[in-house]
């Protein structure tokens, strides 16, 4: 199923957007730098601004074709639009800002009743408050659900992050999934914070310039050097999803093991969420400069994460080495030129890689 | 001092009058305005600057002058008066419906204006919101540009009322100074001012004059306040 299709050009002033996407169901992050298009391509999405060229099909449907004329006005798209500031309307209180929706929509093509969403998204103690007494995250919240409640096949999320502060910044993801999971419906979050992208979804589009620079899952985008060049300045990260095994109260640790149960890790216990019961799943997220590498398996030292794996791919890009180490999962290691050639890696070297808990950040 | 409460007949009448005429013009002048104000604030095309420029010509034009063009228009031998007269049998000229015919020509572009610079001043991105969650046009103006322009619209509409108290040259042209049909306070006025003796009188319409003018712009501020402090 195709949640979205689009071929665009558009030309503004000197800036040129022309791209063709193709999204899935799921959770789509679509990351670039700022000036890259990311904004041009949602406003063309909903039909808020229209290109010069092209076509789009949301849920299989034909909302924009240049060639035959047709424009579906942004009232019909179906489409949800988060905006980066909420766009909350400041003389409706909360209620009546989540409810501005349903008297254009039928309740038969409802998503969610507007209890469950109130529930769902926490926010039964704002419903009578004005936006401008919200904080910062209740206003996201509000946002969604408004957007939500407005029966949209597709759900667009513009910087979900930065209008937060940096604590409170990943607040929403665990609500996004969620949704997603809880809905199914389709999610685009388009991001300039390649981090906090990666901790809501892996399936990336990047954009640089108004053109795809390449797109898939981030693991097969790192073994690409072209993406991995694009992504290195935004701060590159592993993702790993992995399940609680059991809690060591004694030591303050938790067990995690990876999917296929072949790997075991502790984290520190406080860096998980109370509610998380063995069994549960969670996103690990690790930067590649807090992982060493070694050629042996270190037994008097203080790091309990060792994992044992083989280097499949070494990428140099000015004198730092990115190594794509295959523990079971990917993991991408950052170290000096230096060091690749002391220890002779090379692809197919048997290596450990080793970190910290401390390193470690729990995404629920 | 009883003499500076004691209205006459005709005097009461010309203040009733005026009133009467105020509320009529500002009525009736609120929705063209709103949607002209909202047609200049949000669309662009050629020769805005021309309609801009002819709005406002009541402005600057010499209320008399545009009383003799209204005179001109639709008086009983002018360009559509003539006609209102042969089809409908309608005299607008010397009447109660040529004061509040005149009274709305002059207030229409301090309207125009308040209502426009409110409306600009909603940001457009909570009208996007709007469309992207299902409102029409209509809809997104009535429920969003409407709401949040409100300061602006109810000065609009008190400016209109009080320009309309204040009317004079182009009325006493296209109107006349018809007691109890198109003679409102300034009108009246004007007419005890002339007459020796009637100082009392003049003085008296004077104050109500005074009166009505700092009651209503008291209102309008203290709704405007009102309503930015809701937001």
């Amino acid at each position: 199923m195709h949640a979205l299709r689009a071929k665009l050009k558009t030309q503004k002033g000197n800036f040129t957007l022309d791209l063709e996407v193709d999204f899935i169901n799921g959770i789509t992050g679509i990351y670039g730098p700022s000036g890259s298009g990311k904004s041009t391509l949602m406003h063309v999405i909903s039909g808020l601004e229209n290109p010069d060229h092209g076509y789009i099909t949301i849920d299989n449907e034909v909302v924009l074709d240049t060639s035959k004329q047709v424009h579906v006005k942004t009232r019909k798209r179906q489409i949800g639009y988060v905006f980066q500031e909420g766009r909350l309307f400041p003389h409706m209180t909360v209620r009546k800002n989540l409810l501005f929706g349903s008297s254009y929509t039928h309740q038969a093509k409802q998503l969610i009743e507007f209890e469950e969403l109130v529930e769902l998204l926490e926010i039964r103690d704002l419903l009578e408050k004005r936006p401008k007494n919200l904080s910062g995250g209740e206003r996201q919240r509000v946002a969604i659900g408004r957007a939500l409640l407005s029966a949209p096949k597709l759900l667009l999320m513009d910087e979900p992050f930065s209008s937060l502060d940096v604590a409170l910044r990943r607040q929403i993801i665990p609500y996004l999934i969620k949704i997603n999971k809880k809905l199914g419906i389709p999610m685009l979050v388009v991001s300039h914070d390649l981090p906090d992208l990666l901790s809501l979804t892996q399936e990336l589009f990047l954009l640089r310039n108004g053109r795809v620079e390449g797109h898939g899952n981030y693991f097969d985008l790192i073994q690409s050097e072209k993406s991995l060049d694009m992504m290195r300045g935004a701060g590159l990260m592993n993702v790993i999803p992995f399940k609680v095994e059991s809690h060591d109260v004694e030591n303050g640790l938790t067990h995690l093991m990876n999917r296929d149960a072949s790997h075991e890790i502790h984290v520190e216990r406080e860096l998980i969420n109370d509610s998380c019961n063995a069994g549960d799943e969670l996103n690990v997220s690790l930067r590649p400069e807090d992982i060493a590498i070694t050629l042996q398996e270190i037994k008097d030292i203080s790091i309990r994460n060792q994992l044992k794996g083989k280097v499949s791919k070494i990428i140099k890009k000015e004198n730092r080495i990115y190594c794509l180490v295959d523990v079971g999962f990917l993991l991408i290691v950052s170290i000096t030129q230096a060091s690749q050639q002391k220890m002779k890696l090379e692809t197919g070297s048997e290596v450990y890689c080793l970190f910290k808990s401390m390193a470690l950040q729990v995404n629920t | 001092m009883s003499e500076l409460l004691n209205f006459s007949e005709e005097e009461l009448l010309a203040i009733g009058l005026s009133f009467k005429v105020a509320i009529w013009c500002a009525v009736l002048i609120l929705p063209p305005s709103l949607m002209i104000a909202w047609w200049l604030a949000r669309k662009n095309f050629r020769g805005k600057s021309v309609v801009e420029g002819f709005l406002n010509l009541p402005l600057v034009l010499p209320p008399v002058a545009t009383g003799f063009i209204l005179l001109l228009l639709l008086g009983t031998n002018g360009v559509l008066g003539k006609y209102l007269n042969d089809w409908f049998g309608l005299k607008l000229a010397f009447s109660f419906y040529a004061a509040v015919i005149a009274s709305m020509v002059v207030s229409f572009p301090l309207a125009i204006r308040a209502i426009r610079l409110s409306i600009e001043m909603v940001d457009p991105a909570y009208e996007e919101a709007a469309k992207t969650l299902g409102a029409n046009s209509l809809q997104t103006f009535v429920r969003v540009t409407l709401p949040l322009a409100l300061p602006g619209i109810i000065s609009g509409f008190v400016l209109a009322f009080a320009r309309s108290l204040g009317e004079f040259g182009a009325t006493i042209i296209f109107a006349g100074n018809i007691s109890g049909e198109s003679q409102t306070i300034p009108l009246a006025l004007f007419n005890e001012i002339q007459i020796p003796g009637h100082e009392s009188a003049a003085f008296r319409l004077l104050m109500v004059a005074v009166i009505f003018s700092f009651v209503a712009m008291s209102f309008s501020e203290f709704l405007v306040k009102k309503l930015h402090h809701r937001k």
